[in-house]
């Protein structure tokens, strides 16, 4: 049995060398496992919400507009493209549900097939009174279905009968608005009825929205544009889905993990390759004779050049099964639940092309490295190889060509930098590794002191409110609130949401507040700090805002306004908001334009104990102190810090794994030298310091290429963020120097252990076997 | 007084379930500053007792003393401190460091001795002064072997210990070799012990160990030993 015989000898040679096989299969299983995790949890999620989308078949574009007649509904429909149009109802609700929880309310028609509803149970009958209820709101609240729920709509409570629970397209991630940054199942969900059920508050069915389906591969900027025409001055804005809230949110989820799916794991097949190549150029070395052994027993060459190639196949093989099995059910099974995005269930799909791809790309990886280190030896002729291998050549290096710094340098330093030189695969190797783990460990420890600082930026420096109170504009008109008398500091603000569009001919829905000059309780500031004022002639737009729009400072946008045609307002400042973007004017401004100054909500900071009797007024619709806004923003954190730990343990292994490995090499390589200067009478500790020097060296190195990396991942990472956030991607020294210390730590424990294990061995025993 | 003693040593081995006594109950004496062959076939036990004497083994019973010191007994790190301090060392192979430089192999010495001697004149001495910036893969066997003993010697060692310092070398190289030991141990008053299966290098010894299964089956001393030029081999 000529095979057996080969796969027993690579199995006995791997066992030799186990750490080194051990640890390309970890680095193996870690490429494949990031790759096909990190894949499995976009294409998850990418594949439930298309399916979701599909299923309740959701428009492509809304517009909203007060009250639409049927020449308007005809007129869209007539738009080339456009091959279906609804009205329907939208609209954020009160409940008497405790901690007042808000429903968004959507209204369709009995005959309605667009904006669906997915059901979870019951049903959602035509012509009925009864509502289907969010289902994740339904279990926050312990809601079932034949409960009811109440909802306040226009002043008039709606007391419904729950027929169904269901999911929807628009709600995957459910965020009340822009101020909020995570789902909260229990304060915020939606519950869709029927547009005849509205004739009990409106007297008639009301609509305020026209769901419109296009052909696919429709041009949607004309849509938009001739939508515009049709409906003339009654438009109140337009949303396509790409930018609702909930598609956008998802969409921009899916980006960023599919970039760092791309970027992250390539780091990992790298260090594959270059573990493997000096893994199997050692063994091949190493086994010179044995080649000459075999050649001259008349294997061929086909068959060495495949036996040194399987140890390769064997160990890539095993790495990839094991990462295949354990990346989408350890990332996808997970994370994705994690999400908080509200699917039927969260199955982890699987990307197989890509399963595919990871699989060849590491048997290249491995395989295809240990064709490459043997090939060269292969050629030569058996009595050539089993000659003895020409002695390792020692070689000037440029070092040498600075006389008054070689000559100082001690023998020992001299004969350290010639050896780190001379191997430069190994130094690369380890550079690059410790190069990923400080790199991660510097962009996940940024992540979260960004994340930290953006809870500080809002709501310590920006807002220096006790509480955000919304009012009923029925009941709080400027009289009243002129004559409050509240024992503290108030602001009223203005917010709505507006059709904005850009010079660019972008157009999008976008939060505007209005607010004082004085702007006592909103506290705004630039990039750097320094505190920014409303300007007087014009409005203030977010920064990035600014950027998400392609709006500079100076630029004119225009703002819709129902019934009144466009509003042409120069923006004339910046602000730096780290989370909520949006436009600020002053009411003065406002008013100047012809608009009328109607506060919808008041900021107070209270001098005592807040004014219970005025909270409790019929005025006040929610009150929201900043700290339970805070804490919101902070629970949005945790799958932050999860991730932190993760890239952590990553990084960590990264580094163990690689410097690990270099510094074996770089002593098994040695071993005879260093076994001839203990011979001289060198102690243990200076024998250790020829090897481990090496890897400070390294690790140095690689710490000071970490920084551009662990700069471009958080980068990557916050400009991934989503929209609504505004997070710097700056990188803090305390960072930096915190990953340095943690990558030294780490290096320093892998010294340790090769120490130990230098020790093991012995040495003379090493420099007795040649003879 | 004797310089080097030796007192029923023993060294065993074990090896699976077997005892193998690569020496068994050796006692000798030399003297400082003499010229000593350990002769034997292979597996005769004298590299065996060159480790012992060199400090990169311990002895299982017995005693082994030199300049007064025990040497038997000693901890690892007063073994190493030994080792640096008291023997210079040149291999059959000569196992100079590949990644350094003639001049730099010898300089290794003055790193770790207190009170080495000079690397360049050393290497002059055994005729390498034009060579000292070469590599050891530049150089032939005989150079290497040169480079060798002169870092042995350059630790300034009380005692030059020599491991078939002939045996890869072709007979004219290694005659030159064996000259250079002899002359440059002689001129610095260094004790030499050298082992070999070569017989006829006995013959330049003043005290010839004859080794036998482990144990001295002869010694024999020459009052007025041979130059290498009369050596046949």
């Amino acid at each position: 049995m000529v095979k057996g015989a080969l796969l027993k000898k690579s199995l006995r040679d791997m066992r030799r060398s186990k750490a080194q096989f051990i640890s390309i299969f970890i680095m193996a299983a870690l490429a494949v496992s990031i790759m096909t995790g990190l894949d499995s949890i976009w294409f998850t999620v990418q594949n439930h919400a298309d399916a979701m989308y599909r299923a309740t078949n959701l428009s492509d574009l809304w517009v909203t507009v007060q009250n639409p007649s049927e020449q308007e509904l005809w007129g869209i429909r007539r738009i080339d493209g456009v091959t279906q149009v609804e009205k329907r109802f939208s609209i954020d609700a009160d409940t008497d549900l405790p901690g007042n929880p808000t429903l968004h309310v959507y209204a369709l028609d009995d005959r309605s097939t667009l904006d669906q509803p997915e059901l979870q149970g019951g049903r959602f009958h035509k012509s009925s009174g009864g509502a289907v209820l969010d289902s994740a709101f339904a279990k926050a609240h312990g809601l079932k279905i034949g409960d009811r729920i109440s909802v306040k709509l226009n002043g008039v409570w709606l007391r419904l009968p729950i027929d169904g629970l269901a999911l929807s397209s628009e709600q995957v991630f459910s965020l009340k608005n822009s101020a909020t940054v995570s789902p909260d199942p229990a304060a915020y969900g939606f519950v869709v009825i029927r547009a005849g059920v509205l004739e009990s508050v409106y007297g008639q069915k009301a609509f305020n929205q026209i769901s419109v389906k296009t052909r696919p591969g429709a041009d949607l900027t004309q849509v938009e544009k001739k939508a515009e025409a049709v409906i003339g001055d009654g438009l109140i804005g337009m949303t396509l889905q790409k930018d609702s809230s909930s598609v956008s949110s998802v969409d921009s989820r899916v980006q960023q993990i599919r970039t760092l799916s791309v970027v992250f794991p390539l780091l990992f097949f790298l260090i594959t390759a270059l573990i493997t190549q000096s893994t199997m150029t050692r063994l091949v070395e190493n086994q010179r004779g044995q080649i000459g052994i075999l050649k001259a027993l008349g294997y061929s060459k086909r068959s060495i050049l495949w036996h040194y190639t399987s140890y390769g196949v064997i160990v890539g093989v095993l790495g990839a099964l094991a990462g295949l099995a354990a990346g989408p059910n350890i990332f996808g099974r997970f994370l994705v639940p994690r999400m908080k995005l509200t699917f039927a269930d969260y199955r982890v799909n699987i990307n197989f092309g890509h399963f595919a791809a990871a699989f060849l790309l590491i048997l290249l990886c491995t395989g295809g490295v240990s064709f490459y280190a043997c090939w060269k030896l292969q050629g030569d002729a058996p009595a050539v190889l089993l000659r003895d291998k020409p002695p390792k050549k020692g070689r000037h290096i440029f070092l040498e060509s600075i006389p008054s710094l070689w000559q100082k340098m001690k023998f020992s330093s001299k004969l350290i930098a010639r050896n780190t030189l001379k191997n430069k695969s190994r130094i690369i190797m380890s550079t690059i590794g410790v190069m990923g783990c400080t790199g991660a460990i510097i962009a996940a420890l940024s992540i979260r002191s960004m994340l930290s600082g953006l809870n500080e930026q809002m709501y310590e420096t920006t807002f220096v409110y006790d509480q955000k109170i919304i009012l009923d504009t029925a009941k709080a008109d400027s009289r009243y609130l002129s004559n409050l008398g509240l024992d503290g500091v108030t602001q009223q603000m203005e917010e709505s949401a507006v059709e904005v569009i850009c010079p660019n001919g972008e157009r999008k829905m976008e939060p505007i507040t209005i607010t004082s000059k004085e702007s006592p309780l909103i506290h705004m500031q630039d990039v750097a700090g320094d505190p920014v004022s409303l300007p007087e002639n014009g409005a203030l737009m977010t920064r990035k805002l600014c950027e998400t729009l392609g709006v500079e400072p100076g630029d004119t946008i225009r703002i819709k306004r129902t019934d009144k045609g466009y509003l042409s307002v120069p923006i004339l400042q910046t602000a730096y908001f780290a989370s909520g973007q949006g436009i600020y004017m002053t009411d003065a401004y406002w008013k100047s334009l012809g608009e009328t100054f109607q506060p919808t909500a008041l900021l107070v900071k209270w001098n005592g104990a807040p004014d219970q009797r005025f909270l409790s007024s019929d005025a006040v619709a929610d009150a929201a102190t900043r700290e339970s806004q805070q804490s919101g923003l902070s629970s949005s954190t945790q799958v932050v810090n999860l991730s932190v730990m993760m890239m952590i343990v990553m990084g960590a292994s990264l580094a163990f794994v690689v410097l690990y490995n270099t510094s074996i090499l770089n002593f098994a390589e040695r071993v005879r030298d260093l076994a001839t200067l203990r011979v001289l009478g060198f102690h243990h500790r200076e024998i250790r310091n020829l090897v481990l020097v090496e890897n400070y060296f390294s690790v140095l190195l690689g710490m000071l290429a970490g920084i551009p990396v662990g700069r471009y991942m958080s980068w990557l990472i916050a400009s991934k963020m989503g929209e609504q956030m505004d997070l710097l991607g700056n990188v803090t020294a305390p960072d930096v120097l915190a990953a340095g210390a943690m990558t030294l730590c780490f290096a320093w424990i892998v010294n340790n252990v090769v120490a130990r294990k230098m020790k093991q061995i012995d040495m003379l025993e090493a420099l007795k076997s040649v003879e | 007084m004797d310089f080097i003693t030796f007192e029923n040593v023993e060294r065993e081995y074990h090896v699976g379930d077997n005892i193998i006594k690569a020496v068994d109950g050796v006692s000798f004496k030399l003297e400082q500053g003499t010229f000593n062959v350990i002769l034997g076939q292979s597996g005769a036990g004298k590299t065996t007792m060159l480790n012992m004497l060199g400090g990169m083994d311990s002895p299982t019973a017995g005693r082994i003393a030199v300049n007064g010191k025990e040497v038997s007994g000693m901890s690892e790190r007063e073994l190493t401190d030994y080792r640096r301090t008291e023997i210079g060392f040149v291999f059959q192979f000569y196992n100079l460091v590949p990644n350094l430089t003639a001049l730099e192999n010898v300089q290794l010495a003055e790193e770790i001795c207190k009170d080495p001697l000079d690397a360049k004149e050393m290497l002059e001495r055994v005729g390498l002064g034009e060579r000292m910036d070469n590599f050891p893969s530049q150089m032939s066997g005989g150079e290497q072997q040169r480079v060798s003993i002169a870092r042995a010697l350059a630790k300034n060692p009380q005692i030059v210990l020599c491991d078939e310092p002939t045996g890869a070398l072709d007979s004219e190289t290694g005659r030159k070799v064996l000259r250079l030991i002899r002359g440059v141990a002689n001129d610095l008053g260094k004790t030499v012990i050298i082992v070999t299966h070569n017989a006829p290098i006995a013959e330049m010894a003043q005290t010839v160990l004859h080794m036998r299964d482990g144990k001295i089956a002869q010694m024999e001393f020459h009052e007025h030993p041979k130059s290498v030029e009369e050596i046949v081999w």
